[in-house]
């Protein structure tokens, strides 16, 4: 969500410090979610008091064949950089689904989307995703390596 | 293969559906799902997903970060609610069983507090009253309440009386016989709703031998019949119609002298 390592610690401690506090006084929630959702609002908070990504309109590419190969190639920071510098909601919704923890309802209730806005938000993330892939490594290179 | 068609709902459930079957629990998007899993563009929706998501899954967490999160201490434990209890097939099942068993067992208890000395054999001729014709019977036209005499000068059958309360109704015939249990039964047709009347000895005590008493009047049904019976000097009278209890109420609510 942030694409910084540092910063998302520091929310992290804060919520679990939070979490504590609540645990001392009996008052923990009793939703699985609201500790996610906590997260979310603090980092949407944090990413709004730093740099803001500028609004550019991103290339749009069908989804290839190869993308596991390029997507193999990048580095977890890099991946935590673009999804952090898309707009939200987009950026919940990607980040939400890739963590591979919450069935669709969970998505839909922590995202706060609707199933059509969700489904537009991922389903046009994973084709910019793809231009940008294809940007960072062209097919040429692509396919030479796997050979 | 290409890609089938699919509705605008459907479309929307691809673009969203989670990359690890094990999360899709929604059953329309498991049937959108389904319908598109062999094809190649959703195979390659698919791939790419999954390489994202194993590339999340490098990211590497912090120890403090995993020390705090063994703790588990962010989230209650679990309340489970009456309504999500009661959802619990295992508990609708219990739920339903013990229900059943508890009509069952009300029913056997208003049975038990129903029941009376002599209510198997007023059962019993409520039966031969739906089975018996007047011409079975001998003529004899007047009031109800002058038989007890009759039935005591010619049969000898002592307390044979009809009680006040449907001493009035006027007679078109009667009998006298012996029952299964060779006890002497008197019965009685009358015009009024084709009214029968019975006289019957009480039960008796099997080691005493005396007639085991019961106050006030008692209903009793079979098949489609009723009868309202009282007991009086160890001899029950029963009177007995085709229909209900509503149909005699009008007969035992005012007592007459």
């Amino acid at each position: 969500m942030l694409g910084d390592a540092g910063k998302a610690q520091e929310i992290f401690q804060a919520i679990m410090h939070d979490a504590a506090l609540r645990a001392a006084e009996g008052e923990l929630p009793n939703d699985r979610l609201s500790i996610f959702r906590d997260a979310r609002y603090r980092c949407l908070g944090a990413s709004e008091a730093g740099l803001q990504a500028e609004a550019i309109e991103l290339e749009e590419h069908e989804i290839d064949s190869s993308a596991p190969v390029q997507i193999a190639k990048l580095e977890p920071a890099q991946l935590a950089v673009w999804i952090s510098a898309a707009p939200d909601p987009q950026r919940t919704a990607l980040a939400l689904f890739y963590l591979d923890e919450f069935d669709h309802e969970e998505l839909l209730a922590l995202s706060e989307l609707k199933t059509a806005e969700l489904a537009n938000l991922i389903g046009n993330g994973r084709q910019e995703f793809q231009a940008w892939l294809n940007a960072t490594f062209p097919r040429e290179q692509a396919f030479e390596e796997q050979a | 293969m290409k890609m089938p068609r699919l509705s605008r709902r459907q479309r929307m459930f691809v673009q969203c559906a989670p990359f690890n079957e094990e999360r899709i629990r929604d059953r329309a998007m498991r049937a959108a799902v389904f319908r598109v899993h062999k094809t190649d563009e959703f195979a390659n929706q698919r791939e790419f997903d999954r390489a994202v998501a194993a590339l999340v899954q490098t990211v590497p967490i912090p120890e403090g970060v995993t020390a705090w999160l063994s703790k588990g201490i962010y989230v209650a434990a679990p309340k489970r609610t009456w309504k999500q209890a009661l959802r619990n097939p295992a508990v609708l099942a219990i739920g339903i069983a013990v229900s059943v068993i508890a009509a069952i067992f009300v029913m056997k208890l208003i049975e038990r507090m129903n029941e009376f000395p002599g209510g198997t054999t007023a059962r019993r001729l409520l039966t031969v009253a739906s089975s018996v014709h007047s011409l079975m019977l001998d003529p004899v036209k007047t009031d109800a309440g002058a038989l007890g005499d009759y039935f005591f000068m010619k049969h000898r059958l002592p307390h044979y009386d009809v009680p006040p309360e449907f001493a009035d109704l006027r007679t078109l015939g009667c009998r006298v016989f012996d029952d299964e249990e060779g006890q002497r039964v008197a019965q009685i047709w009358l015009i009024e709703k084709h009214m029968q009347f019975f006289i019957f000895p009480a039960e008796r005590d099997l080691k005493t031998g005396a007639a085991r008493h019961f106050s006030g009047w008692r209903y009793v049904d079979q098949y489609r019949w009723t009868g309202v019976v009282q007991e009086r000097n160890g001899v029950c009278f029963m009177a007995a119609l085709r229909g209900s209890e509503k149909d005699l109420a009008p007969y035992i609510s005012k007592p007459k002298d």
